[in-house]
This record gives C-alpha cells, sequence and structure tokens, in this order.
C-alpha cells in the first residue's frame, strides 16, 4: 500500500543554515503519526517542507504517490494538506466564525461549508458558544481548538498538527487530545508534531524520533514507548 | 439574478440616491459654476483616496507614491489625446491600465517585503517617477507641462463623469471589504502566514489589489488632467501629492470602507481653507493634524462617528469597523 504521504531523504534548511539531513518518513491512511524530538531537532521545518512554505534542497514530498515538488503552498490546502501552525496564527481581529469560513477558502471545501461547520461545531461545541467573538479574545485553549477547527474546515485528508499542546494548561492538553483522538476514529490521517512525548506516543500509532535533523528512531509507538533508549534520554524514567 | 451574500440594500440605496440628487444639482438648482467645479475636483478626489484605501486599508500596504500612478495615467491619457486624438474616455482607460501595470512592475517585488519595506519603496519609486516625467520631455512636455484639447460643455460632462468614477470607487470599496475576497484580504493584513495555511494565495491577491488600485489612481489623473486641460509633473507627481493620500486616508479612517470619501471631502475643504489663510504654514497644519488623529482616534472620522453612535446605544459588528 502506498503511503498517504512520503518524505524521501528530504535536506532542507534556511540561509546557510542547514537543518534537516535526509529525513524520511511516511504516514499511511488513518494512522496517526507522531514526530518527536527537543527543540531545534527539525520538527518545524519537516511540516514547513510538506507544507511548501520552504523547499527541499535534495529530496522530496510525495502526496498519493506523487511529488509535490511543482506544487504552490497555496495549491496544497486545495488538495488536502492543512496545517495547524505552531503558535495557531488565528486572524485576532476576525471572528471565530469568520476564521472557520477563511479556512474553507478553496473551491472544493468551500462547496461543504456548511456541513464542515457542522462537524467541527460538533466536535468543539465551545467554539459554537464563541462564534461571533473575536479569535483574538479567546482562551489559549479554546484558540487551539480554534486553529484546528480551521484547518478541517478545508476537508483535509491530511491534518498536520504542530505542538498542539503548547503553552496549555493540563486539563485543556486532555481534551486537546481527546479531539484528536477523536478525529482518528472518524478516520482522519494526523502527522502530529510534539514534545509531549508520553501522551503523543499514548495516541499514536507509529513515531518518529528525529534529533539534530535526522530520523534516529521510528517504530510502533508501542515499541518506542517501552524503547530503553528513548525512556532514558526523554522521558526521564 | 440574485445579489452577491455581501450586497446590502440600504447603503446601495443612500449611495445611489446621494448619487443621483447630485447629478441633478447642477439643472435644477443651477449651482454656480465655481460651485459644480470644486464638486467636480471632490468626486474625483475621492474616488482616488478610496482606489489609495484598497491597498493601504485593506491590505495595509501604506502607498507614500501614488501621486506616481496618478501622474502617470495623466501624462499617458494626456499623450494619446493629443497626439493620437483619442477620444478622451478611451485615452482615460489607457492612461489606467498602463498605470495598473506600472504599479505591478514595481510593486510586484516590494510587496512580498514585509513590514514598512514597501512603504519605503513608494518613497523612491514616486520620486524616480516624478524626475523621469520632468526630464522625458518629448512625451510629457517636461517641466513646462502640456496643455489638453477643450471642448464646449466638457465641465458639466466632466461632474457626472466624476460622480460616475466615485461610484464605482464606492461599490469597489464594498465588494473588496465585504464579499469573502475582502475576508481574504483581512486575512492576509493581520497574518500573511496563516493566510497561505489556508490556502490562499496572498501574492495573487495582493497584486490583483495593486493593479486595481494602480488602474483607478491612473483614471483619476487623467481625469484630473482632462478637468485642468494641462497637465506638469510637480503638482501631479509631488510628494505632496503622495503624502495628500495618506492624509485622507487618514483623516477618514485607514481600512473602513468608506471613511477615506469622508476624509476625502474634508481634505478639499480644509485645504482651501488652510491655503487661502495660511499660504506658509498649510502644510505644516496637516501634518499636525495627521498627528492629533493617528494619537486619538487611529479610524480618523469614521472612528470618531462609531464613538458618537456607541454613545447612542448603537452596536456594531467589531470587526468590520477597522
Amino acid at each position: 500500500m502506498t503511503a498517504l504521504l512520503e518524505v524521501r531523504g528530504v535536506d532542507a534548511g534556511y540561509g546557510d543554515v542547514q537543518v534537516l539531513f535526509g529525513v524520511s518518513l511516511q504516514v499511511r491512511e488513518g494512522e496517526i503519526v507522531t514526530l518527536l524530538g527537543s527543540n531545534g531537532a527539525g520538527k518545524t521545518t519537516t511540516l514547513r517542507c510538506i507544507c511548501g512554505l520552504i523547499s527541499p534542497r535534495k529530496g522530496e514530498v510525495l502526496f498519493h504517490g506523487e511529488s509535490l515538488a511543482a506544487v504552490a503552498p497555496d495549491h496544497r490546502a486545495g488538495l488536502g494538506i492543512a496545517l495547524v501552525p505552531e503558535g495557531r496564527e488565528l486572524w485576532p481581529q476576525l471572528t471565530v466564525r469568520e476564521n472557520l469560513e477563511l479556512g474553507a477558502y478553496h473551491r472544493r471545501a468551500r462547496r461543504s461549508l456548511s456541513k464542515n461547520l457542522d462537524r467541527v461545531q460538533a466536535l468543539f461545541p465551545r467554539l459554537l458558544e464563541r462564534k461571533s467573538q473575536l479569535a483574538g479574545s479567546l482562551s489559549g485553549g479554546e484558540q487551539q481548538m480554534c486553529a484546528i477547527a480551521r484547518a478541517l474546515m478545508s476537508d483535509p485528508k491530511l491534518l498536520l498538527l504542530d505542538e498542539p499542546s503548547l503553552g496549555l494548561a493540563p486539563i485543556v492538553v486532555d481534551q486537546m487530545f481527546e479531539a484528536v483522538r477523536q478525529l482518528h476514529r472518524e478516520g482522519m490521517t494526523l502527522l502530529l508534531v510534539e514534545q509531549n512525548l508520553v501522551a503523543a506516543l499514548e495516541i499514536a500509532t507509529r513515531g518518529y524520533v528525529v534529533e539534530t535533523g535526522r530520523v534516529r528512531l521510528e517504530g510502533e509507538a508501542a515499541a518506542l514507548r517501552s524503547d530503553p533508549g528513548i525512556r532514558a534520554a526523554y522521558l526521564g524514567i | 439574478m440574485k445579489p452577491p451574500r455581501w450586497f446590502r440594500w440600504r447603503p446601495a440605496a443612500i449611495v445611489l440616491g446621494l448619487a443621483v440628487a447630485l447629478a441633478l444639482l447642477p439643472p435644477v438648482a443651477r449651482i454656480s459654476v465655481y460651485t459644480q467645479n470644486q464638486l467636480t475636483l471632490t468626486f474625483v478626489t475621492i474616488a482616488a483616496a478610496l482606489a489609495w484605501n484598497w491597498l493601504g486599508g485593506y491590505l495595509g500596504q501604506v502607498s507614500f507614491g501614488h501621486a506616481a500612478l496618478f501622474g502617470l495615467g495623466g501624462f499617458v491619457a494626456a499623450r494619446l489625446q493629443i497626439s493620437a486624438h483619442l477620444p478622451m474616455i478611451l485615452a482615460w482607460t489607457a492612461g489606467g491600465l498602463v498605470a495598473g501595470l506600472y504599479a505591478l512592475a514595481w510593486g510586484h517585488p516590494t510587496l512580498r517585503l514585509r513590514g514598512p519595506y514597501f512603504s519605503i519603496a513608494t518613497i523612491g519609486v514616486g520620486e524616480a517617477t516624478r524626475l523621469v516625467c520632468t526630464y522625458w520631455d518629448w512625451f510629457t512636455g517636461g517641466s513646462s507641462g502640456m496643455s489638453l484639447p477643450v471642448t464646449a460643455g466638457l465641465k458639466l460632462q466632466l461632474y457626472w463623469y466624476g460622480i460616475a468614477i466615485a461610484l464605482v470607487g464606492v461599490a469597489t470599496s464594498y465588494w473588496l471589504r465585504r464579499s469573502p475576497l475582502g475576508m481574504a484580504l483581512l486575512a492576509i493584513k493581520s497574518d500573511v502566514d496563516a493566510a497561505g495555511d489556508v490556502g490562499i494565495s496572498s501574492v495573487r491577491l495582493q497584486d490583483g489589489v495593486l493593479f486595481l488600485s494602480g488602474l483607478a489612481m491612473g483614471i483619476c489623473g487623467a481625469f484630473n488632467a482632462s478637468y485642468y486641460s494641462f497637465i506638469e509633473p510637480v503638482e501631479t507627481l509631488g510628494f505632496e501629492k503622495s503624502i495628500s493620500f495618506v492624509f485622507m486616508g487618514v483623516i477618514g479612517g485607514v481600512g473602513t470602507i468608506l471613511g477615506p470619501a469622508l476624509g476625502a471631502v474634508v481634505f478639499v475643504l480644509v485645504r482651501q481653507y488652510f491655503i487661502a489663510s495660511y499660504p506658509q504654514l498649510y502644510l505644516g497644519l496637516f501634518g499636525v493634524l495627521l498627528v492629533l488623529v493617528i494619537l486619538f482616534e487611529p479610524l480618523g472620522l469614521t472612528g470618531l462617528s462609531l464613538r458618537v453612535a456607541r454613545r447612542f446605544g448603537y452596536r456594531e459588528r467589531p470587526d468590520l469597523s477597522t
């Protein structure tokens, strides 16, 4: 079976600084794959390559088995790749409802706008209560939900989540991961970048551990959870 | 045919009613020629202020060089009327198109810059255009300018054309602000990365708005040249002209739908008064006014009127006024 997303031997960086060195990973349909690693390991850069915000110097990114090299970033959203960026990047002076409607900007998603609106509001009932409030006035957790909901409005086949638990209260983190699990049950394919290893490996199917721009370890989430190297290096137990 | 979702009957009826009333003023109310000419100038100034705002307000890319587009449109239209004997409206259209393409030529690369760099580039573009037009005398007539053909009844004709141009400007402003496209422009203005993430092509939209703004600016400049039957570089291409569009936007409310139109009206009136009463000081007085507005009411007259309206219990949608 071909993977929904395949990153093949990607080198990438910014200016003179090379961040990724031959990163390869696969996400198959219906999986939650988690990309783990400490600060500066190259997790966000990998996501930026997938979205086309930077182009790889070597290697390629394939979606449905086809290279994305010639696909502009704004068209990738139309293909079904949605990113929930780190730090959320909502439009603070637009209302929640408007943020969500803008999520369905490209043509395919605009057609199913009301259906998707119902769907994300069922997933995050809180957003329904707050729909006419300005996004900038939401709490951190609500903003994160709004960012995920906005990405879902584009009717994605693959959802990329960049550190969704960042800066949230523990109880909100639990709710957020529960929502991710719910999406997985509904058949969504997810690539989850996290620093919260324990939580991420708990919900993920498989995982990759990156370190200074290289994939160090990969495998089933259960196997990674019990890997003594990981336990010592990252979990501190 | 069903009107689009962003269309509102009430503002449309008010604006259209106002336009019809103004159009009937000269034949019915027999206003003086002076008033008629002042109104003509105000109409085209309104359109220019709105066109500046599409870029400066809706996309947050403040241009200090829009006189270059205004002037270029004027020169191209004038040259085509004088040398090629093109009919006025055709010449205006050509002037507008050239101005729009010229805007794209320098705006396409500079709009990609983040922060204030676009604005800084526009200062250079404005000055460079003025200098080139001053020395390119076989095309522009150099610093002594060019005279355009005058026909009988032209001024009254221009009065009506002015109303039409302002009306198109207002309609375009509503469309650019209230349609889904307007939402996308707001998204680009407030976070261009996030806009890219959801699939909004900021390059295409920014270029599109820039072209529209240049097109409208060029047509206004061409109109202006026809109105004075004369065009020369210092007045039409000077930095003072560029700054005047910024003034109008700020006084009326940058980024609002009709604020700049209001700003244009106030600007024309206040400028008349300042120039008549304090000819040496008038630019300085405008500077002071600008500082006061930015300090105390960043949304200009629109912000002020919303503040008054709120006092009387009116609740507006918070996001649409900005």
